[in-house]
């Protein structure tokens, strides 16, 4: 272990040696007229078609400028991105594939000023303010998936439970999945209501987005204990799979919902594509499914009157201030073209969600397998989407407190009331004081 | 002084050329030791005393590293952790190895079957091993606790998934998978000792208790001291096992000093800070390992 580390720092010393910065440009960027290439880093290319999509659909649009792929490992994307900026071989054109990251490459001068870009966008994708520090933009999203509740209709009518209609709050979702638990063993099937994945953000991602006035800076983390005491009695009354068998069995959420193991998911919004995917393979039942909002704080936004309030990181593409200076106009026009309605409907046609939504709802609608109904689309294109990873020095340090906070509750290792005491304390004298 | 000459020189050139054959034989390790391992090393020792974060120049910070650690309370609780899994899995994987060695030392049906069977956990992927050993441990569908149930035990242990049980669990694996490699040292040490010396003893009436007290024990110490040694560096390095089977948790019930370096350096960004843990984690295995030689050398003295 500390070989690696070690070995990284080494290379990334020396390579800092050579960086001496981005210089600024007296000569304005004009696109070029002969033929370039630029390159663009992805992640399991393969199964993961975006990169390629965008790439070809800018070389038809524009001919002469061709994009290159050059992939990454997918879980190890930021550490490998992290070494090759550091070396300075790191492609023209890199994906921020988390907020969590973006502060890094931003503070460390890894990212160039793209804001006339974000200037020149006819439609203002979500997400951008994230990309956003003191005034200007360092990466333009192409995609932002927002957290909706996905539901097996077969499995609300086996229990004869009905759907949900926009104008639940997480009191109600507690309630209807008690109920469909129950209701679906009386009808001879093991299924349980609801599944929430592992992950801190199936909670805290809620929890920070909805709760007036919470902020994962201010080190106040009481908001989190409402949705905590929320899971802990799903858990407790057998209407969603126990933490602890969740995280020994390694369960997957594509296959808890794909087949037909929970009646409900709360996920974001990639899972559509997958679930798609999987239904036309085989590898999930066939079954007929629909998106709603995600459940609220309180009444005040449910209703398909206001807005449902949900959280998701935008994924963006910046550009490595290392580019040769000819080819920063063919970068930038890509990240226009990704950010745009074109890059947006070629995107929905694979199932992905853009991060200009609303304007390909109907073509994202129009693919086989997708539902149909009203609900389902108004919980697709309409919501106030916040940033589970606010951009911050701290966000980092303070996310994995609150992941320790996470396995320690829903373990039941620990007491919401003391687990949220320990995360502040800790919080103040580990995160926030440095 | 002209006649003399020649003497030193040739004696100066056949020097140099010793030389020159010499690093020409250690030269291709050395110079992967050196690039791959002793310069990022020298960087470590560089860098634990600045606030380097990947991107940028380290700044020099003097001991602010080493002060902030002293009141970093997730630094103690990484420590404690790593002394208690070292406290138990020493000891624990000492005797099952040898305990293993001795009874695979003997002549009996299938006993190069049974040494493979041992041996296998230490070879097979650590990352399939630990999901299934994570399935055998689930608190309300797995085996052991089925088992326990079984034996009358009442109780649910949550082992992995619980802030007591899950370092219990984590020693458990940690000896399974070990056990087999130092028991493999072991029964080559086993076989260097004559079989004169269990005659001898038999002959003067020594019961099978006092043959393995007063010839097994002796004669096995410098295997014994290796084994130690080995054992130690090992159990404050532990990373991958805590990492795949627990990732540290339940909140922060196994998280150990290496898996904090980790999250330090490549989760938030702080090389000068993890670097700084990573030289005190040396220090330990280093004054730990020291005072192990010292024990030693006086024994035999």
């Amino acid at each position: 272990m500390k070989r690696a580390i070690t070995a990284v720092l080494g290379l990334g010393l020396a390579a800092s040696l050579a960086l001496t910065g981005c210089s600024s440009s007296d000569t304005p960027e004009t696109m070029p007229t002969g033929p370039v290439s630029i390159t663009l880093a992805g992640w399991s290319l393969s199964t993961t078609p975006e990169f390629k999509t965008l790439a070809d659909g800018f070389h038809t649009a524009n001919p002469n400028i061709t994009v290159e792929l050059k992939e990454y490992d997918a879980s190890n994307y930021d550490t490998q991105m992290t070494a090759d900026l550091a070396a300075g071989s790191a492609p023209d054109v890199y994906v921020q594939k988390n907020l969590k990251m973006f502060y890094t490459y931003q503070a460390g001068g890894q990212l160039l000023d793209v804001s006339d870009v974000a200037k020149g966008l006819t439609s203002s994708p979500g997400g951008l303010s994230g990309y956003q520090v003191d005034g200007k933009t360092y990466a333009i999203p192409y995609r932002q998936d927002s957290w909706v509740l996905f539901y097996n209709k077969a499995l609300f009518d086996k229990a004869k439970v009905a759907y949900p209609d926009g104008s639940w709050t997480w009191d109600k979702y507690a309630e209807v999945s008690k109920s469909l638990t129950a209701a679906l063993k009386t009808a001879g099937s093991k299924a349980t209501g609801d599944y929430q994945h592992t992950w801190q953000s199936t909670v805290q991602g809620f929890a920070l987005a909805q709760t007036p006035g919470a902020s994962l800076q201010s080190g106040d983390f009481s908001y989190l204990k409402p949705y905590y005491q929320r899971a802990l009695d799903l858990q407790t009354a057998g209407a969603q799979p126990s933490y602890g068998t969740a995280t020994t069995n390694k369960l997957t959420y594509q296959a808890e919902f794909g087949k037909q193991q929970a009646a409900m998911m709360p996920m974001g919004t990639w899972y559509i594509a997958t679930l798609l995917s999987q239904q036309a393979k085989g590898d999930a039942d066939a079954f007929d499914w629909g998106l709603a909002p995600a459940p609220q704080f309180d009444a005040s936004t449910t209703g398909t009157s206001a807005t449902p309030v949900t959280f998701g990181d935008p994924t963006g593409l910046g550009i490595n201030p290392k580019i040769k200076k000819e080819k920063v106009a063919a970068a930038k026009a890509f990240l226009a073209y990704a950010a745009g309605t074109q890059g947006a409907k070629s995107l929905a046609a694979i199932g992905i969600t853009p991060a200009a939504s609303a304007a390909v709802a109907d073509d994202f609608f129009g693919l086989k397998g997708m539902p149909t109904d009203d609900l389902s689309k108004f919980a697709f294109a309409k919501h106030d989407t916040k940033p589970e990873n606010p951009v911050s020095k701290y966000t980092a340090g303070l996310q994995n407190v609150l992941n320790d906070l996470h396995s320690a509750v829903l373990s039941g290792s620990k007491d919401v009331d003391g687990a949220i005491g320990d995360a502040q304390k800790r919080a103040k004298n580990e995160v926030l004081n440095s | 002084m002209a006649t003399l000459l020649p003497a030193p020189a040739r004696r100066r050139r056949t020097v140099w050329r010793d030389t020159a054959v010499g690093w020409s034989f250690i030269l291709p390790n050395f110079v992967g030791f050196a690039v791959l391992t002793l310069v990022p090393v020298l960087a470590l020792f560089y860098l634990a005393f600045t606030n380097w974060n990947v991107f940028g120049l380290a700044e020099w910070t003097g001991p602010a590293n080493f002060q902030r650690l002293m009141h970093d309370a997730s630094f103690w609780t990484a420590l404690r952790n790593t002394l208690y899994y070292t406290v138990f899995h020493i000891p624990l994987t000492m005797v099952a190895s040898l305990g293993l060695a001795l009874l695979l030392n003997r002549k009996l049906r299938g006993v190069a079957f049974f040494r493979t069977v041992a041996f296998f956990p230490y070879i097979a992927a650590i990352v399939a091993t630990a999901q299934v050993w994570n399935m055998l441990f689930s608190p309300e569908y797995g085996p052991i606790n089925h088992i326990l149930h079984f034996f009358g035990f009442s109780g649910n242990p949550g082992w992995t998934v619980s802030a007591d049980g899950s370092m219990p669990a984590v020693i458990i694996v940690g000896t399974w998978r070990e056990m087999g490699y130092y028991m493999l040292i072991f029964l080559a040490g086993l076989q260097t000792i004559p079989g004169e010396l269990y005659e001898a003893a038999r002959m003067d009436g020594a019961n099978a208790w006092h043959r393995f007290w007063t010839v097994t024990v002796p004669s096995l110490r410098p295997t014994t001291f290796f084994v130690t040694v080995m054992l130690t560096i090992g159990s404050f390095k532990v990373f991958d096992l805590i990492l795949l089977l627990t990732n540290g948790g339940p909140g922060q019930s196994t998280l150990v000093l290496s898996q904090y370096i980790y999250q330090k350096g490549f989760q938030e960004n702080q090389f000068g800070y993890a670097s700084a843990i990573s030289i005190v984690l040396f220090a330990i295995c280093f004054l730990v390992t020291v005072v192990q030689f010292l024990v030693n050398k006086r024994r035999n003295a």
